[in-house]
């Protein structure tokens, strides 16, 4: 199935335009990525590549941490495994729509699903499912992650307490508006109730699988909820 | 030697995201497993949020006080009645900043 140039170049640019919120909101994040790779040690070229080639801000962050406190390979590449498992479950919920597309498209498309790709693209069924607004999502993403990390390298030491400014509530102010108009029922309340919880206590505890866990429980909640309500009436 | 560490963290995040989508994994989602997964947004973003709001510097901040927390009601409301998810967006940030700076202030 090939689409209209013109169709794909407007669907696209719609991805783009609604991505871009989400792109600044992680503006303080990039930054951090970018600065704290500097300040742990590595050079620019190796800041640069870790949100070139991994691409998945906590793990990053993480990975820098450990790489500065002399961590082996292994430890490192198990916590970007434990810390980035959610993208499996993201993977999984949309396999409908990204496994029978042809391998460049598929890999392209997985390569650049994140957090905030799943949030936008994942309400979209087969039918509604647009190839080009999803890469006009991933990509521009893509290309605001480095050039903030790109920003974030070059004020390096110059950013001070980037951490303490609160940014990272840009992230949150656009996480909850997306979430707020899907709670319309009981077993989404519940689902989002209890991940929140969850979420808390597990990272209190710190756990490294905190939030797929988090997240997976208060699926799991909604869900038998859904069972049960289904089942009276 | 650091850029042994960055691809190997590539290749691993990269087969989280694409080991299910590719089509030889024999799979197939039954209709539960996909009700199970329609709870995927609410369940995982609200749980990439629940320790910013609350556990600023990842100490438990209950009072109600707190900026992420009220900030976070505020985004929820704003939402609801106002149905933008960009204007909600900037709007509770604003609002964010500005009780922060005032509670510094006072």
């Amino acid at each position: 199935m090939s689409t209209h140039p013109a169709l794909a170049r407007h669907a696209f640019t719609r991805g783009a335009i609604a991505i871009l919120p989400l792109s600044l909101a992680v503006a303080p994040w990039g930054l951090l990525a970018g600065s704290m790779a500097i300040e742990a040690n590595l050079t620019p070229l190796e800041g640069q590549g870790l949100s070139a080639i991994v691409f998945a801000g906590a793990a990053q962050l993480v990975a820098i941490g450990m790489l500065k406190g002399g961590a082996n390979l292994f430890s490192i590449l198990l916590t970007t495994l434990l810390l980035t498992s959610q993208h499996l479950l993201y993977g999984l919920s949309m396999r409908p729509v990204l496994s029978d597309l042809p391998v460049r498209w598929r890999m392209g498309l997985a390569f650049l699903l994140t957090d905030e790709f799943f949030a936008l693209v994942s309400q979209y069924d087969k039918q509604q499912f647009n190839r080009w607004y999803a890469l006009g999502v991933g990509l521009t993403f893509y290309i605001a992650w480095n050039l903030f990390t790109l920003a974030g390298i070059v004020l390096g030491r110059n950013i001070p307490h980037l951490d303490q400014l609160g940014l990272d509530f840009s992230i949150v102010a656009t996480f909850v508006a997306l979430i707020a108009p899907v709670v319309r029922n009981v077993p989404t309340v519940v689902c989002v109730a209890v991940s929140l919880f969850c979420s808390v206590l597990f990272s209190y505890w710190h756990w490294e699988t905190a939030l797929v866990a988090a997240g997976l429980l208060g699926m799991t909640a909604g869900f038998i909820c859904q069972k049960f309500s289904g089942a009276r009436a | 030697m650091t850029f042994v560490v960055i691809f190997g963290m590539g290749l691993v995040v990269f087969l989280n995201r694409y080991a299910f989508i590719e089509p030889r994994l024999p799979l197939r989602l039954s209709s539960n497993a996909r009700q199970f997964l329609g709870f995927a947004v609410p369940g995982m973003l609200t749980a990439i949020c629940g320790p910013i709001v609350f556990l600023p510097n990842h100490q438990l901040d209950l009072s109600p006080s707190s900026p992420y927390l009220v900030g976070s009601l505020v985004a929820i409301v704003l939402v609801l009645l106002t149905r933008s998810t960009l204007f909600s967006m900037l709007a509770s940030m604003a609002f964010f900043f500005v009780y922060r700076w005032w509670l510094n202030g006072a």
